[in-house]
């Protein structure tokens, strides 16, 4: 039986990790539960954080804004979207892909999971737009690092640390994300059948220009029939280019795309609207809706992309079909594989595959038994393991808060 | 010892492990706050020798490279093809880019492209017991804790890096700057703001007073304004058009706000030249004042005016001349207080007035270091921003990498922490046992 402690503020928060702490009661943390993401974790005791909750200072022309960490996502973006700003990390809604339907659970729980979306690869993850928070640490004691400015080297940066430690080190109370002014104007500039192999290519010329492209993504034909926008044709593969800016500049720069890729025949432009919701819906991997199989996120160099697409996604003829996509301007795969025994077999030799080619695995969504017993990061290295431990246990000495979570043991 | 290659750097590392021996590591010695600084009693590993260019990648849009590096030849390396390293301390010439990882460095160009963490993707480092690791590399986001991020900044106290990954960007289409000067603080403040709500980032966005208008200009030729109180540097990039239309925008701005002169740069070499006045900002003063102190605190960019007037008070208070140079878009200060150290007196009184600047920066909400780091300079000011627990976490995450202590001990941290050190004290609800004791 689970006891449930649902906190109003920081210092009962603090007091409840103290009193944990002193009897060794190991805590799991949840906030609306919207992500269940990681190791699957047994613990004594529950805490809930979403009665700690509420925006404490937003100051637009300052670009920042301090939320209490329980607060829903949803009411921060609509604040910002009110003064036209946005998240610039592009935040994901993963409700679709563990409830099919829309759910972005709170800020804290996306800084936890350190989830950004299509704008990565020229904007920063999320951890590059986290300038400051206040946590428990495992001991029960309130720490804070960063502040509300850009630039700060004053102490260790604990904010990259505690972004993506999935609630292991600390319990976010507070943070202060930087929020940047939303483009004027955006569209999308869409090339039809091309290989994955040449989707690489396009990606790979158009990040050698000054067109400061924001997002560029492959869908391949076995995974296109929930692309539907009026001006989109999804019965061939897509390779998508998101360019944003002022008016003028965002058709200068389709115009030199245009140019540039006379020779694919098939293409389209999705005006702002489309262009939009397109990149929305591929953020927020709308294309896995509740799967009930293992999703998997493999971070990897651009130029390993063809190569592992080859050995993992889709080969005719060894028979291999798999649903994925490429985002990142190719530094990104999520893949979908099925859960019974060939297939822990693949994500086998996919460790293997990122072992060698500086890449890495972080697995989105498995059924409790993988959860359980599987693997979540695909780490392969002991000694940085070990120092994982041991950071771990500096700032959570009895590894009371998620136990377990990002890997077993730690 | 001048090691060449990493296993060297590791068996020296162990050897100081084994026998207790503290490591001083230092790339190319040009930081402002003494983190490289040596100490008697210690060796000094200094990073010299690692000076190669290992690997430029275009495909992958970055390029790996030996830390002993200078940061403008990373650029140099890639600018050929119109690629280029964004972080651009002033000290570019000459700093190392293992150097700017320790600090986080900088640069006048950060508020659009980030500072050094933004743009690092890997390092090869050697913890203390010589075990060597590798955190990131050619892809995106950390597996695991970003144990990358906080090794950035860390100003050698976590490890010695030996390669480093970074990202190279695409040189935009076009860049202009536009020159623009004011007659009071809180005008210039105000026009900064107003940029800023206007939904504008510039690439770079930097101001100085007069005194620093003047030196530099003499210095540099930068055809700078004389008559004006206060100038403020815009630099905007992207395709021709949007970038004469922000510069329309941003002119229209500026008159708003009571700007009484602006000049936009009508091609590259003029606009090199705008720039050429405010990264000799330093070397300039230099020739107007035997010796002075160069601050680092960050701030709101809306508490801009009321920081300047501040310094001010305390400029007449100490009766010592201050120029001022912020990077204006970052709310990143750099007051220089200028002193002769032929007096004794005067080195006390401008460190002195050095810490006032930066308390009250804290104290409007800023930071003490926005780039050039704490090192031994500010130190004892850590406790302005972080109380017990605050440090005490830090000094555990030092621990879990250096249990010993040994890499670059008596930097960032106030060196009086020994009484509470491992955290043993136990501060609950601000009850400590024997609060009458001093302790950080």
């Amino acid at each position: 039986m689970t006891d449930i402690y649902r906190p109003n503020n920081q210092e009962e928060i603090s007091q409840f990790i103290y009193d944990c702490y002193e009897s060794n009661r190991p805590i799991e943390i949840i906030t609306f539960n919207s992500k269940p993401i990681g190791r699957s974790i047994q613990c004594s005791q529950t805490l809930d954080l979403s009665k700690n909750s509420g925006i404490v200072e937003y100051q637009p022309d300052e670009l920042y804004i301090k939320v209490k960490a329980g607060t829903p996502l949803i009411d921060i973006l609509e604040v910002l979207k009110s003064k036209n700003q946005m998240l610039g990390f592009e935040p994901v809604d993963l409700g679709y892909l563990y409830n099919g339907k829309p759910n972005y659970g709170s800020v804290g729980g996306v800084v936890s999971c350190n989830l950004s979306g299509p704008r990565r690869f020229k904007s920063g993850s999320l951890r590059d737009h986290l300038l400051g928070f206040t946590a428990v640490n495992g001991k029960g004691e309130c720490i804070k690092s960063g502040g509300t400015v850009v630039k700060n080297v004053t102490g260790y940066d604990l904010s990259k640390l505690l972004a993506g430690s999935y609630g292991t080190l600390s319990v976010l109370t507070e943070v202060t994300l930087k929020v940047v002014p939303k483009p004027e104007f955006s569209e999308t500039f869409v090339m039809y059948g091309l290989t994955p192999k040449e989707a690489l290519e396009v990606f790979s010329k158009v990040m050698k220009t000054s067109l400061e492209i924001s997002g560029a993504c492959h869908y391949p034909k076995n995974n296109i029939d929930f692309l539907r926008l009026n001006d989109l044709d999804n019965s061939r593969t897509i390779t998508a280019l998101r360019i944003e800016g002022p008016k003028n500049s965002v058709q200068e720069r389709i115009e030199s795309l245009n140019k540039m890729f006379k020779e694919v025949k098939e293409k389209t432009i999705l005006e702002i609207y489309q262009s939009d919701l397109f990149w929305k819906i591929s953020a927020n991997l709308e294309c896995f809706n509740n799967s009930q199989k293992i999703v998997a996120k493999i971070s990897l160099p651009p130029t390993e992309t063809t190569g592992f697409i080859s050995q993992f996604c889709e080969d005719e003829i060894m028979g291999i079909n798999n649903k994925y996509f490429v985002e990142w301007a190719g530094g990104l795969i999520f893949l979908e594989i099925g859960n019974e025994d060939p297939s822990y077999l693949i994500l086998e030799k996919m460790k293997k595959f990122c072992k060698e080619k500086s890449a890495h695995i972080t697995i989105m969504k498995a059924d409790n038994t993988f959860r359980t017993s599987g693997f979540f990061l695909s780490s392969s290295d002991e000694n940085i393991k070990i120092l994982a431990s041991k950071v771990k246990l500096s700032f959570d000495p009895k590894s009371i808060l998620n136990p377990g979570k990002i890997y077993a043991g730690i | 010892m001048l090691p060449e290659t990493t296993k060297e750097v590791s068996l020296i590392l162990k050897y100081c492990y084994d026998n207790n021996v503290k490591v001083v590591p230092r790339g190319a010695g040009t930081g402002l706050s003494g983190s490289a600084l040596p100490l008697e009693d210690s060796v000094l590993v200094v990073l010299g020798k690692f000076n190669k260019i290992l690997e430029i990648d275009f495909e992958n849009r970055c390029v790996v490279t030996q830390p002993g590096v200078t940061n403008l030849s990373i650029t140099g390396a890639v600018q050929h093809e119109g690629f280029y390293y964004a972080p651009d301390p002033s000290s570019q010439m000459a700093c190392s880019i293992g150097g700017n990882i320790s600090t986080n460095a900088g640069g006048v160009h950060s508020l659009k492209y980030g500072v050094t963490t933004n743009n690092v993707l890997g390092v090869e480092m050697v913890l203390i017991d010589g075990t060597i690791i590798r955190l990131g590399g050619k892809n995106l986001d950390a597996e695991g804790y970003d144990l990358l991020g906080v090794v950035t900044g860390s100003e050698g106290l976590l490890g010695v890096i030996t390669e480093i990954t970074v990202k190279i960007l695409k040189k935009p289409q076009s860049v202009r700057a536009v020159l623009i000067g004011f007659d009071t603080n809180d005008d210039a403040g105000n026009c900064v703001a107003d940029i800023i709500s206007a939904g504008i980032i510039p690439a770079g966005m930097e101001i100085m007073d007069k005194p620093l208008i003047i030196a530099t200009d003499n210095f540099a030729k930068a055809g700078y304004p004389r008559d004006v109180e206060i100038l403020l540097i815009v630099e905007l990039d992207g395709t021709e058009s949007e970038v004469n239309t922000l510069i329309e925008k941003v002119l229209e701005i500026a008159k708003k706000n009571k700007a009484s002169y602006n000049r936009a740069s009508e091609s590259d070499e003029e606009r090199l030249r705008f720039w050429k006045g405010r990264k000799a900002a330093f070397t300039a003063l230099g020739a107007i004042s035997p010796d002075y102190i160069c601050m680092d605190g960050s701030i709101p960019r809306k508490k801009l005016g009321t920081v300047l007037n501040e310094i001010t008070r305390l400029s007449k208070k100490y009766e010592l001349a201050v120029a001022n140079c912020f990077h204006a878009g970052d709310g990143n200060l750099h007051p220089l207080i200028m002193f002769d150290s032929n007096n004794k007196k005067e080195l006390k009184k401008a460190e002195s007035f050095g810490a006032d600047i930066l308390k009250y920066c804290v104290k409007v909400g800023g930071v003490l270091t926005g780039e050039h780091g704490v090192g031994i300079e500010k130190r004892e000011l850590m406790c302005e921003m972080f109380n017990n627990d605050d440090i005490q976490q830090q000094l555990s995450l030092k621990k879990a990498f250096d249990e010993k202590s040994l890499l670059n001990p008596g930097k960032v941290f106030p060196i009086l922490h020994r009484c509470a050190e491992e955290g043993r004290v136990h501060v609950h609800k601000g009850k400590t046992r024997f609060p009458d004791l001093p302790s950080f």
